[in-house]
């Protein structure tokens, strides 16, 4: 399989066959334990995810490509954490070869800077905070991932036109070029994105607002060599002084998005001799270019009230849409697949009740939430919408270059950050207070030394299998009876550790920057336990730890259950 | 919010506030204090405290609704 996507006038992609299925001759209706509909950055995700910890899906996809049929890059950017479940995945290697590394970004009103940040310098993990990347490209790793890894059977070609939920599961029809057939699965994985069959099947409401905010995106290539950064205009000279982003992507193809006035007619603004002259006011009239793909986007914002439908699942843009700043839009859908994976799969293997996957909605739909209210503030001070409005952005802009309070005001989206689970945002703010991560939040993919010797960082403990890992920091050598019975009996879904030092008979994780110590907040000569879930969020965090209270963490993270925060 | 006066001198805070404004049109008016409103809310910083200072001011108008958090 080749790897340039790219063409001249637009994307090649690749094409995957139809295979005729079992399913169109048996005589009977065969059952599967997971069935993942749509094969987008969420399924494709989820079936990896799956996949390496053992578990064979099934997936429906409706077309036979990645990407949207003849579209654009889509998805951009991919944030840290979304980069460190690819790493766990076994694909990161390819999207930093592949993609665009960047840390910079900057707002501009006019021709003035008037917000600047470089986000590398808060971050101690083996991702950077950011790489650009088409979406296909993304996409199209999973796919060649999931083929590797050999537990997925990808369908393509097949469209669901029926759904029928059962008690233990739900009956699918499915249509082919080879004709119909029906299936049934135990658990459904509803990836199928913001116009979902399944979902309007099951009448959920999706609370739908829709934008009144319109964009031009236009792929485009060029020979001028602009600084590898983010740069947004609050007010581009140069689009009628409305706003445009301008970022690289992969194959030196710069993505350039132009908002649009909420009247335009968008089919005419995305012609692409319109969409060439507006090109032409930014780069200047002896700068040569090629248009890759120029097409028109309007965003709008839904959430449905439970990611959970009995014994139907829904992640990515079926559950949550939202305006797309801010690496907000596919980084959510691939960290739902992040956080159910190993859920479902301790479901399906028995060690878990099914109550923990409700822990799945509980806590992936308060940060579908919130980025809803981020994306929404941000689409809100890039198209004011009254005199007045207009009026404060203009104060805004103006105090930016003067005063740097102001500067934070100019709003051109807040990149993402990973969700911290079970707190409210508000005590987010109130963060910095606390040492170390706190319970429910991620921790990052610092560097460690492996119990085998090997340099490594923190993601290669949670390489294959659903387990959790416990790691023991200044134990008492008196609990070590203890502790090693526990980890015997607890082997299939903890695997416990000792932070720098062997004092109960564990395996030894060596910190030797300290990051790790730093980034859990280890305290010299305090006995701490942490218990880190699958998905490297902080499950519980124990002080003065013995075996039956880290038995109580594991059973409480069974359940979906986070340990409150310490006193 | 405060109610009662915490002004070092009020009277010489509204008279600099109107000089502010000598020789400015509505629309540069309507800039300066919004401007000033921005810097001010600034210094008064806690959220809770700005929320209150928002909906004493809209009080003249009737009911809105507060943007869900």
């Amino acid at each position: 399989m080749s790897d340039t996507a790219l063409q001249p006038g637009g994307y090649i992609l690749p094409e995957y066959e139809f295979t005729a299925p079992g399913d169109l001759t048996a005589d009977e209706v065969r059952r599967y334990p997971v069935v993942i509909v749509g094969a987008g950055l969420s399924g494709l995700a989820l079936a990896c995810d799956l996949a390496e910890r053992g578990v064979a899906t099934v997936v429906l996809d409706d077309d036979n490509t990645i990407g949207v049929r003849g579209a654009s890059s889509r998805g951009i950017v991919y944030a840290q954490k979304t980069l460190e479940m690819m790493d766990r995945l076994g694909i990161y290697e390819r999207i930093r070869a592949k993609g665009v590394v960047w840390s910079v970004g900057k707002t501009l009103a006019g021709s003035e800077v008037v917000y600047e940040f470089d986000a590398s310098s808060t971050s101690d993990s083996r991702q950077p905070p950011f790489i650009n990347l088409q979406q296909f490209y993304l996409e199209w790793f999973m796919v060649d991932r999931v083929i590797e890894i050999g537990r997925t059977d990808l369908r393509w070609k097949s469209k669901v036109v029926g759904f029928e939920t059962l008690a233990d599961g739900a009956r699918i029809e499915v249509e082919t070029p080879a004709g119909r057939y029906v299936l049934e699965a135990d658990w459904v994985c509803d990836c199928s994105g913001v116009n979902s069959f399944i979902r309007d099947c099951l009448r959920l409401d999706t609370h739908q607002a829709r934008g009144i905010d319109r964009w031009c995106i236009s792929d485009v290539r060029f020979k001028e060599p602009l600084p590898i950064e983010r740069w947004t205009w609050v007010e581009a000279p140069f689009n009628d002084n409305r706003a445009v982003w301008q970022h690289l992507m992969a194959d030196d193809v710069w993505r350039l998005d132009f908002q649009m006035g909420p009247e335009t007619d968008i089919e005419h603004v995305s012609r692409p001799e319109v969409a060439a002259e507006r090109v032409r006011r930014q780069l200047g009239e002896d700068v040569e270019f090629e248009l890759v793909w120029v097409g028109p986007y309007s965003y709008r914002a839904q959430l449905i009230d439970n990611f959970r439908a009995g014994r139907t699942l829904f992640l990515g843009d079926s559950a949550h849409a939202m305006s797309p700043f801010g690496a907000r839009g596919g980084n959510s859908g691939i960290q739902d697949a992040d956080n159910l994976g190993w859920k479902l799969a301790l479901v399906l293997s028995g060690r878990a009740p099914e109550a923990l996957l409700d822990s799945y909605s509980a806590e992936r739909r308060p940060a579908a939430q919130f980025n809803i209210m981020t994306t929404r503030r941000t689409a809100r001070f890039l198209q004011p919408e009254s005199p007045a409005e207009k009026l404060l952005r203009d104060a805004a802009i103006s105090l930016a270059k003067e005063h740097p309070f102001a500067r934070s005001l100019c709003n051109t989206g807040r990149l993402s950050n990973s969700y911290i689970y079970g707190q409210p945002p508000t005590s987010r703010a109130q963060r910095h207070k606390v040492r170390g991560v706190a319970v429910g939040e991620a921790v990052q993919n610092v560097p460690v030394g492996l119990p085998d010797g090997q340099a490594g960082t923190l993601v290669d403990l949670f390489r294959n299998g659903p387990a959790f890992v416990g790691i023991w920091s200044g134990a008492l050598p008196a609990l070590a009876a203890a502790v090693i019975r526990l980890a015997n009996r607890e082997a299939p879904v903890l695997r416990m550790l000792e932070l720098g030092r062997a004092a109960l008979g564990l395996s030894v994780l060596e910190d030797p920057a300290g990051k790790l110590g730093a980034a859990l907040g280890a305290a010299r000569g305090k006995p701490i336990f942490w218990l880190l879930r699958p998905d490297m969020h902080l499950a519980a965090r124990i002080e003065n730890p013995d075996a039956a209270k880290v038995s109580r963490a594991l059973r409480g993270a069974l359940h979906g259950r986070l340990q409150p925060e310490r006193a | 919010m405060k109610t009662e006066l915490n002004f070092t001198d009020h009277d010489a805070f509204y008279e600099r506030l109107i000089a502010a404004h000598h020789g400015l049109d509505e629309a540069q008016s309507a800039q300066l204090n919004a401007r000033l409103l921005l810097l001010l809310a600034n210094q008064v910083g806690d959220g809770a405290v700005l929320a209150e200072c928002v909906d004493a001011a809209r009080r003249l108008f009737g009911p809105y609704s507060p943007p869900e958090a």
